[in-house]
């Protein structure tokens, strides 16, 4: 028995001397992450974890030039278009972009102008119900979707995309119905990634007629044709996806731009924090996804370089005012009887003002994100135009009480009620602002019972979508900076927030209309002012934070160049090297 | 088994139809087809007619989807599963064997330096929460020594693995599947990474085994047949391994037996530490994320984990004590 342990405890020993440490090997870039990919079609892609996929495996018209948020550098168009070159027209309605030459997809095939145009079809087309693509549709048909209220889709609109995209020699042409400022930023978005017409239709997508085109609107979630497959023109492939264990990249040999320096990239899937953290610090991640909660940690590693890069992003707690009930474990019994909660609970703007009263901003500001976020009083959050400095409902539990004794008719307090909130795992802010919300509304009534629940990424951004949350804290990065991109996402009833909070207000509706539609600077401020102040006094959702990104790299790694549109989930690969 | 079959069932009849159905349910938009699945797999049937419908698609192994994992519950099992059973297979013998050692020569010399220290040892090992202990090696074998990094097999040879159509993942064991490719540097790899989870496993669990077999040989060793063959000058090496411990064997089998086939469930703690995906790191995300049948899944498994377990360890009974045999 002796020789055994023996020999085992030198066994283990020996490994530990002999065997080299997993160093980090020079081509190899290696990243970890709590967030999950929910898909990689280019067309549905909405979620910054996917979309640093998306943006290294495929490639846009345009790309932002560095740091900038407002100027862009040509990516596969020849040049960006300006009024001033020709590709725009003076009244703001066309843009026109020449297509580079000779660039080959991963699959060898050669991109043509008929594939741009085929990409930007396909996704409007596609328009999955949540996805990206209201964006290319409010520019290109005034409407922010193919489908109305009552998800029927509308007459025309597919014949109304197809004629404003064309083909025109070796250029693209878009034409719109009317001049819409932020089109540029959003042809640079992952959603505008450019895929081979041949290869997509082989694999069941759209076949290009405009007969088919109902038949592949608003695919069920998970079931896109290239949900799972790629084939784009960028620096990399797709070499091997693991969900929820790692995402493997693989230098494309035919990339057409310069040869990216690392043949490698693997992002690994690592919510605990203590095991990211030594990754970074022994070498073995490049880059850690890190909460504000752990910068402290971090700064006083050696061999590592931070950046700080203020973001145009916005997390909040969104209500759900209609949930859907079926097979829910979220909502208890279902009811208003102790148990559980009625679908409609969050309907009552006493039970969300509540709500809004239970974030202690202080612990929220100092503790939780040691002093590295804002707390804008709406989702325009701060640094984009017409911001205002909304007040946050104060932490006081004397108002909360007050505001959900109110609540059905008292019904709330007397009976008590049973529930849910959720945010997205690993995510330690939104955690700590799950739990505050949690304990200060538990703490008003001993009948008041709230689990937090976190849920991997790629579900939960499916599943907000069902409805199936009654609070879920989620966060919005910026697709292009303009309040229209904050304040309709989260507010209209057709927003990509808004719609699944189940709030439907005309005047927020009109006035979100009017900001975009009108381009008086004047009036769009006072457009926007209105919104913000109903966005506080009807308590749609509640601020959680306004973050700036720290984002820790191993101090060899170069190349990284910070932009507010960009979280932390993101990185592009081809401009670091060692 | 069909006692565990009924309390499992029992569980689930808790449930409302709708989130029986929901386990059924394999992509968001299925969630409206609830009241077809319903009836498809007769939840509003009487509760004997639901049992053996459910039985019936328990035996055709079709256990529902995990939305954790994006795939069957059955398949996600399949996937998970290695890297559990290849952290049991080298931390079960650890544990057993030190177990055993320790207990023995601290029953053999009670109140010694030895003693003192297996009992130190094993109350710290015991009490101490099985998270703190794998954080605080990997904060000293990894942070402060880069000797053993998380994970299951370093990037370069994931990537070989990944790459190569030569190395056949016979057994998806790394450790023996490095040696059926004959790629040593594999196996040797793999085992690196496997040190710290063992070791944590090793002296948390040990410590239990470790107090059953002192106090089993304290027993042994007051009895009047090792008293007579002490008298009679026996010798001591026989005396204490071959007649005492042999005795004091039984109890650290039993619960030895339970131990492993406990581990088989996965040790949440050491898979999610040393970022392992196995069964406890998939256990730990669908019972965060509501991913019922999973659990329930896992339930049933687990039931005939032990069930076979105890079979071992009867057959293992008979071997160690011929009594029972004859009996």
């Amino acid at each position: 028995m002796k020789k055994i342990l023996i020999f085992l405890t030198s066994a283990l020993l020996c490994l530990a001397l002999f065997l080299p440490a997993n160093a980090a090997d020079n081509s190899t870039f290696v990243k970890a992450d709590y967030g999950t990919v929910r898909t990689l079609d280019p067309a549905t892609v909405y979620d910054t974890t996917s979309g640093m996929r998306v943006y290294n495996i495929y490639e846009r018209l345009i790309a932002f030039d560095g740091a900038s948020t407002e100027k862009f550098i040509p990516e596969l168009a020849t040049k960006v278009p300006t009024v001033a070159n020709g590709g725009i027209s003076k009244d703001g309605k066309t843009y026109r972009f020449t297509i580079k030459k000779g660039i080959k997809f991963h699959n060898g095939a050669i991109m043509t102008p008929k594939d741009v145009e085929y990409s930007f079809e396909r996704g409007m087309i596609v328009d999955q119900a949540g996805g990206p693509q209201w964006m290319m549709l409010e520019a290109i048909t005034g409407k922010g979707g193919t489908r109305d209220s009552d998800d029927k889709i509308i007459d025309g609109v597919f014949k109304k995309i197809m004629d404003a995209v064309e083909v025109d020699g070796n250029d693209v042409v878009f034409h719109l119905p009317a001049p819409y400022p932020p089109l540029l930023g959003i042809i640079q978005y992952a959603s505008s990634s450019i895929v081979n017409k041949k290869w997509a239709v082989e694999h069941n997508c759209w076949d290009g007629r405009l007969e088919t085109a109902a038949k592949y609107n608003n695919p069920d979630f998970n079931t896109e044709p290239l949900q799972k497959i790629t084939n784009g023109t960028g620096p990399y492939t797709l070499k091997e996806w693991i969900p929820s264990n790692q995402f493997v990249f693989e230098r494309f040999d035919g990339y057409w731009g310069k040869k990216p320096y690392f043949k490698t990239a693997i992002v690994k899937y690592v919510p605990e924090w203590t095991t990211r953290k030594l990754m970074l610090q022994n070498g073995d991640a490049d880059q850690v996804v890190l909460d504000p909660t752990y910068v402290k940690e971090v700064e006083a590693m050696k061999g590592v370089k931070i950046y700080k890069v203020p973001q145009l992003s916005y997390s909040a707690a969104i209500f759900c005012q209609k949930i859907n009930p079926a097979g829910n474990p979220d909502i208890g019994s279902g009811k208003l009887d102790g148990n559980g909660i009625p679908p409609n609970f969050f309907s009552d703007i006493h039970v969300r003002k509540a709500f809004s009263h239970s974030i202690d901003w202080k612990a929220m500001k100092e503790d939780v994100g040691m002093d590295l976020i804002e707390l804008p009083g709406s989702p325009n959050c701060k640094g984009l135009p017409y911001y205002k400095d909304v007040p946050l409902y104060e932490f006081s539990a004397k108002k909360a009480k007050a505001e959900i004794k109110q609540a059905f008719g008292g019904k709330v307090w007397e009976k008590g009620f049973k529930m849910t909130i959720t945010h997205n795992t690993g995510n330690a802010m939104r955690e700590a602002a799950a739990n505050m919300m949690a304990e200060n509304m538990m703490a008003l009534n001993p009948k008041f019972h709230i689990e937090v629940r976190n849920v991997a990424w790629k579900d939960y951004t499916v599943k907000y979508r069902q409805y199936a949350y009654p609070v879920f804290i989620i966060g919005w990065g910026a697709d292009y900076p303009d309040p229209h991109n904050f304040l309709y996402t989260f507010m209209d009833s057709n927003g990509v927030y808004g719609k699944y909070t189940g709030f439907k207000n005309a005047e927020v509706d009109a006035l979100c209309d009017a900001g975009i539609k009108n381009v008086e600077p004047a009036k769009r401020r006072e457009v926007y002012s209105r919104l913000q102040d109903l966005w506080h006094d009807l308590a749609i959702g509640n601020t959680v934070y306004q973050r700036t990104l720290v984002k820790p790299y191993r101090s060899d790694i170069k190349g990284f160049v910070g932009n507010p549109m960009f979280s932390d989930a993101h990185e592009y690969l081809k401009n670091l090297y060692k | 088994m069909i006692g565990v079959s009924i309390l499992i069932f029992g569980l689930m009849m808790t449930f409302s139809p709708e989130r029986r159905a929901a386990a059924f349910v394999t992509t968001p938009q299925m969630a409206k087809d609830i009241p077809m699945l319903i009836k498809k797999y007769g939840f509003d049937k009487p509760f004997y007619v639901q049992y053996f419908t459910w039985i019936k698609e328990v035996s055709h192994l079709n256990l529902g989807y995990s939305l954790v994992a994006s795939r069957s519950v059955f398949d996600a099992f399949l996937y998970y599963f290695p890297i559990t059973l290849e952290l049991n297979l080298f931390a079960s013998p650890c544990i057993i064997l030190f177990g055993i050692w320790m207990g023995t020569i601290a029953g053999i010399k009670p109140n010694s330096f030895f003693d003192h220290f297996s009992r130190i040892f094993s109350i710290i090992g015991w009490s101490l929460p099985t998270f703190l202990f794998a954080l605080v090696l990997m904060m000293i074998f990894y942070g402060y020594f880069p000797w053993f990094p998380p994970g299951v097999l370093s990037d370069k040879l994931t990537m070989f693995v990944m790459n190569s159509n030569d190395f056949i993942r016979y057994t998806h064991l790394y450790t023996i599947d490095g040696i059926l490719n004959g790629r040593l540097d594999i196996t040797l790899n793999a085992l690196k990474y496997l040190a710290l989870p063992v070791l944590t496993e090793t002296i948390v669990i040990c410590a239990l085994l470790m107090r059953v077999m002192r106090s089993g040989m304290l027993e042994e060793m007051s009895k009047d047949y090792i008293i007579t063959a002490m008298a009679k000058g026996a010798d001591k090496k026989t005396i204490y391994l071959k007649h005492a411990r042999r005795n004091a064997l039984i109890p650290v089998i039993t619960i030895a037996g339970q131990l492993i086939a406990s581990l088989m469930e996965g040790s949440i703690a050491v898979e999610i530490i040393f970022n392992r995906q196995g069964i406890g790191w998939w256990l730990a995300s669908s019972a965060t994320q509501l991913d019922m049948p999973v659990l329930m899944s896992m339930c049933l498994v687990m039931a005939v984990v032990f069930v076979l377990s105890n079979l071992f360890v009867d057959l293992i009974y008979a071997y160690i004590d011929p009594r029972i045999r004859l009996s």
